[in-house]
């Protein structure tokens, strides 16, 4: 044991520098896995580690309608008998127009109002200014809470009134951190005020969008409870929730996201490996006569192994361990970065948990990616140091390399699976990984047999440097393979990351009007389109809407305490705004069906294409509309499809004239004319003047709130992909490392023939340069194949070819690599030849 | 002792196969001084390489001390080499990785013998290179690496030491002063030396001279 520690040990000391470059490699591996991991996780504890306190409650009832005297006798009867409800409280939540009471302050804001009632929060608590409690006198009397944005938003400071709907309240305090925190994608600043005076004030009349909650603490688990009332509830569209459904499946899209986000980190892993897997080829190989040597001395093959799988062991854990000190650089890098992105309490630290896993994950990937170059120890004869026949024998497959090759494919394929959380994914990511590698590899050695047919066309510099390409040893199609799935990784990503931003571009949308109003009653109609043709010039295009939910399909009632619905509540459950109109838009094709024809002898509504599919049904299908509580089956007469691009309004339910006219019904009204930011705001403050109960989009604003996410998303690929620049190009220099003593050997003899420095500099150029061009090539191909596949297949979004991104990605590659291969070659250069082809090769 | 009987080596050459040794028979008694003379390419490295079971014959038997070496594995030649066969080269063949000290040591530590220091320290001592011990071989002269060899060869105190030409890489100053070392060793650790070797005037001073010609023994006095 001891020749096997000492040798590692002295092995380590004298390679160490060779090695740089593999421990180089599992750094960059580990320090992307355990940094995306640790991302996310620490972004799912901020977000949703706590559920109870993001639901400020253990149990939630929700409702868009108000409660019925009957659905509150269901609810009581239930709570009364499990006996475990300890505190209630309900809120109202919607959102308004709030703007200053001072007659000469015209400044207007969009508030997302909450209207609370004691003891509020049940769970979690309000974070104040210097830590003072939050005392719920602050809201009675028409008191406001509100977030210290809107003081500069709206100018106005703490003591001031400001108006929302008809009602006046005073700004008493504002709020550092409200309860259930403030993630999560929300439009307008928060405003809390008394539940009571949001009743009195009349805030809800006439107003679409509100939810209505019924919170309980409750003194053990609720899930129990939570299954008799939706047993109790069946049929309502009443939704109940748990804190802990909650958390689970906030647990589930993070765990998910984090699993993926994994194999992403195992991917650029994988590269490590791959370099790894070459510096031990060519590390084996150097070390021939070594082995050789020991092996004469008296060593067994076995003792020698141990002591390559020692070291790589101990290369791999130091390797990892830099990795783990990379990934806490690369959060600190993320909070530099996304701040204002991630939640303000998320912490940027690793979990030793995660760090272990890298640490683990770092030296096997190790060990894999160095068992079957390692193996080669066993078949160095000794003899070779009298005789140096060729090493044929060395790259000879036998059942042992076989073996190997076996439990390096299995052991990524149980890493990918653990990583990945599903056997499918991650015996997908290792499939879809070989192909790739394959086909790349194909495509290399296709290349470079192209390549070589035309040696002859060039200077003899270019003649050289296609020559070096094919010298013994070469490490043509390694680095071919790696830096061409490096820049195949990146320009996949910057492709689809130019498709993404220009499909979110709502810019581009020339029909996005730049105003858009709701809840217009009836009678404000005509008062509301001369106030707008007067200020703009232009009449509003108006739209009369109905709120309507489903409540039938074909006949049959959708039951909405069942699970599967619950999860596609978001888009069934909810209620819809439809209209009624004669005619199709310009941005509409009817994909199924006709459009109104004939005399009906039933209501008919055409349907929008993706809720047909979510519902399942199809042109001559029946869906029951509860429209305030009057039931209305329609006909499913067409099915529509929306350019969604090129539109002002999407309406999911269209009806045909003649039965909505007489339900309640509201008017949804849009500015088109382009209108200056300044006028926009004048426009919208001379609205809610006169029409306080209506709600205005400014559509810029929100574009912008969009564009930033997109770009947040952006940002975040864009730093994964730095990652695998950084692995490709380490594979680069690895390679270059590798070959430099053959390198240093050529260039000896051509500068004894009487090559001057001159030429071989241009050799030197023209040999990473056409190394550099086709794998651009080979990377711009793949990558731009990859993203039309995902943008079409997988994202569905439009996807157009960038030339500009296809040169500059060849190009970039090329100058990258030349750079990196020069610079790594410089020393070959200035090396004096005599002291070269003296020392024995 | 050691005993070759009908030993023939052949390889192949891209298409054609070579004859390396032919039908070679001889006998080595323990503690004697041999010389193996020949042209180049007349088979005395593969002879000697044969001896120390660094390859495996095409036909024919070789028998180490009473073993029969043809008939081990790598693992059971290996054990062999480190207990009883030391071995020297013309091209040093040193780990460069290694200082001069630990290439001595390394043959002591793959038998796992304690004490390896102090014995490595004696046997640079031995070969008057005491103060070199913490230099790679990169910065020894030639005549000081084949030293260093002599000195690992020595290590685990073999019963043979076979040299493959050690002084055809040195100046004939620094090879008189390998070969006095080496012959002074055997004589003094009473070691069966079998000496590879194109210089006549060597091989004049062994007690046994075996001379090869195209792979066959045309000589053996």
């Amino acid at each position: 044991m001891s020749f096997i520690f000492n040798l590692t040990i002295r092995e380590i000391r004298s390679s160490w520098r060779r090695l740089l470059f593999f421990f180089l490699c599992i750094a960059i591996g580990v320090g992307s896995i355990v940094s995306l991991r640790s991302l996310i996780q620490n972004l799912s504890k901020a977000v949703g580690g706590d559920a109870r306190e993001l639901m400020t409650a253990d149990l939630r009832i929700s409702s868009t309608n108000d409660f019925s005297p009957t659905e509150i006798a269901m609810i009581e009867e239930v709570l009364a008998a499990s006996n475990i409800v300890e505190e209630k409280n309900e809120i109202i939540e919607t959102s308004a127009m709030a703007r200053p009471a001072k007659s000469d302050n015209r400044t207007l804001e969009f508030v997302s109002l909450k209207g609370i009632e004691p003891p509020f929060p049940l769970v979690g608590k309000f974070e104040m200014p210097g830590g003072k409690p939050f005392d719920f006198k602050l809201l009675e009397n028409r008191g406001a809470v509100i977030a210290p944005i809107l003081l500069e938003e709206l100018n106005i400071k703490i003591g001031e009134k400001i108006r929302i709907g008809e009602a006046e309240f005073t700004v008493r305090a504002t709020f550092d951190e409200e309860p259930g925190g403030s993630s999560g994608f929300r439009l307008g600043s928060r405003v809390f005020v008394e539940k009571k005076a949001f009743e009195e004030a009349g805030i809800l009349q006439n107003r679409s969008r509100v939810n209505k909650r019924m919170l309980y603490r409750t003194s053990t688990n609720p899930t129990n409870l939570v299954e008799s009332l939706r047993e109790k509830l069946k049929g309502t569209t009443i939704r109940v929730q748990s804190y802990r459904e909650t958390q689970e499946r906030l647990g589930d899209q993070f765990d998910r996201t984090e699993n993926y986000l994994s194999l992403t980190g195992l991917l650029i892993l994988v590269l490590g490996g791959v370099g790894i897997w070459n510096v031990a080829r060519v590390f084996v190989e150097q070390k021939r006569r070594s082995v050789a040597v020991l092996k004469c001395l008296g060593a067994s093959g076995t003792k020698i192994i141990s002591v390559y799988i020692l070291q790589i062991v101990v290369l791999g854990l130091v390797g990892s361990l830099f990795g783990v000190l990379l990934a806490q650089l690369a959060l600190w890098y993320a909070r530099m970065s996304f701040n204002d992105a991630l939640p303000r309490t998320m912490s940027y630290s690793l979990s030793p948990s995660t760090a272990l896993q890298g640490l683990f994950i770092g030296v096997i990937i190790s060990l894999l990616f160095s068992a079957l170059p390692l193996l080669q120890v066993r078949t160095i004869r000794p003899n070779l140091l009298l005789r140096d026949d060729n090493n044929q024998n060395l790259r000879k497959l036998d059942r042992t390399k076989w073996l190997a090759g076996f439990l390096t494919l299995a052991g990524l394929v149980a890493l990918s699976v653990w990583q990945a959380g599903s056997f499918a994914v991650g015996v997908f990511f290792v499939a879809g990984l070989g192909i790739t590698t394959l086909v790349l590899y194909l495509s290399a050695f296709l290349l470079t047999r192209v390549l070589r047919s035309l040696k002859y066309l060039g200077s003899f510099s270019i003649s050289q440097a296609i020559n070096s390409l094919y010298r013994p040893g070469n490490q043509t199609r390694i680095i071919l393979l790696a830096v061409g799935l490096g820049a195949f990784v990146v320009i996949s990503v910057q492709s689809l990351q130019t498709n993404l931003v220009r499909e979110f571009d709502l810019t581009r949308n020339q029909s996005l009007p730049s105003l858009f109003f709701i809840d217009i009653q009836k009678s404000q109609i005509g008062k509301f389109e001369r106030l707008i043709t007067k200020s703009t010039g232009e009449a509003p295009e108006t739209i009369p809407t109905v709120r309507a939910r489903i409540s039938h399909i074909n006949g049959k009632a959708i039951d909405y305490q069942n699970k599967e619905v619950r999860q596609e509540q978001g888009q069934i459950g909810r209620e819809f705004a439809v209209t009624y109109r004669q005619n199709l838009e310009s941005n509409e094709a009817v994909i199924e069906g006709r459009w109104w024809n004939g005399k009906p002898d039933v209501p008919q509504v055409s349907i929008e294409e993706d809720m047909a599919k979510t519902l399942k049904v199809e042109a001559g299908d029946s869906i029951t509309f509860d429209i305030s509580g009057r039931k209305i089956t329609a006909q499913i007469v067409n099915i529509r499809r929306l350019d969604l691009k090129n539109t002002r309004t999407a309406f999911i339910f269209v009806f045909r004239p003649g039965v909505l006219e007489s339900a309640p019904q509201s008017f949804v009204a849009n500015v088109l004319k382009r209108i200056p930011a300044k006028d926009r705001q004048r426009l919208q403050r001379d609205v809610v003047d006169a029409f306080p109960s209506v709600q205005i989009f400014d559509v810029a604003e929100i574009v912008k709130v969009l564009q930033n996410l997109v770009e947040n998303f952006v940002l975040a690929i864009s730093f994964v992909g730095g990652f695998v620049i950084l692995s490709g190009i380490l594979i680069l220099i690895g390679s270059v490392a590798l070959t430099k003593s053959q390198r240093i050997y050529e260039n000896a003899i051509l500068k004894t023939l009487g090559a001057k420095r001159l030429t071989l500099t241009v050799i030197l150029f023209a040999e990473y340069g056409v190394l550099g061009l086709m794998a651009g090539i080979i990377g711009a191909v793949f990558g731009t194949g990859l993203s039309f596949a995902v943008a079409r297949y997988i994202l569905d979004i439009e996807w157009e070819l960038s030339f500009g991104l296809l040169v500059s990605g060849i190009g970039i590659t090329t100058i990258l690599v030349m750079i990196v291969g020069v610079s790594a070659s410089i020393g070959v250069l200035l090396k004096k030849p005599l002291s070269t082809l003296r020392s024995p090769q | 002792m050691i005993t070759l009987k009908n030993v023939t080596k052949k390889v192949r050459s891209g298409t054609e196969e070579l004859t390396i040794l032919d039908d070679v028979s001889l006998e080595i008694l323990s503690g004697q001084f041999v010389a193996i003379t020949g042209a180049s390419g007349s088979g005395k490295s593969t002879l000697l390489g044969l001896i120390a079971g660094l390859d495996d014959p095409t036909s024919g038997s070789i028998d180490v001390d009473g073993e029969e070496i043809t008939e081990m594995n790598e693992d059971d030649l290996a054990a062999l080499r480190s207990m009883k066969i030391g071995f020297v080269f013309q091209s040093f063949h040193l780990i460069p990785s290694l200082t001069a000290l630990e290439n001595v040591l390394i043959p002591m530590e793959i038998a796992g013998l304690k004490d390896a220091k102090t014995r490595g320290r004696k046997l640079l001592e031995d070969v008057e290179l005491t103060n070199r011990g913490h230099h790679y071989p990169s910065e020894l002269s030639g005549g000081e690496q084949q030293r260093i060899a002599i000195a690992r060869a020595f290590a685990n105190q073999p019963s043979i030491l076979l040299a493959d030409e050690p002084t055809g890489n040195l100046d004939s100053r620094n090879g008189n002063h390998i070969f006095d070392l080496m012959t002074e060793l055997h004589k003094k650790n009473n070691v069966t030396l079998v000496l590879v070797t194109h210089d006549q005037e060597l091989a004049e001073k062994a007690q046994h001279q075996i001379h090869l010609r195209d792979g066959r023994i045309v000589s053996d006095k």
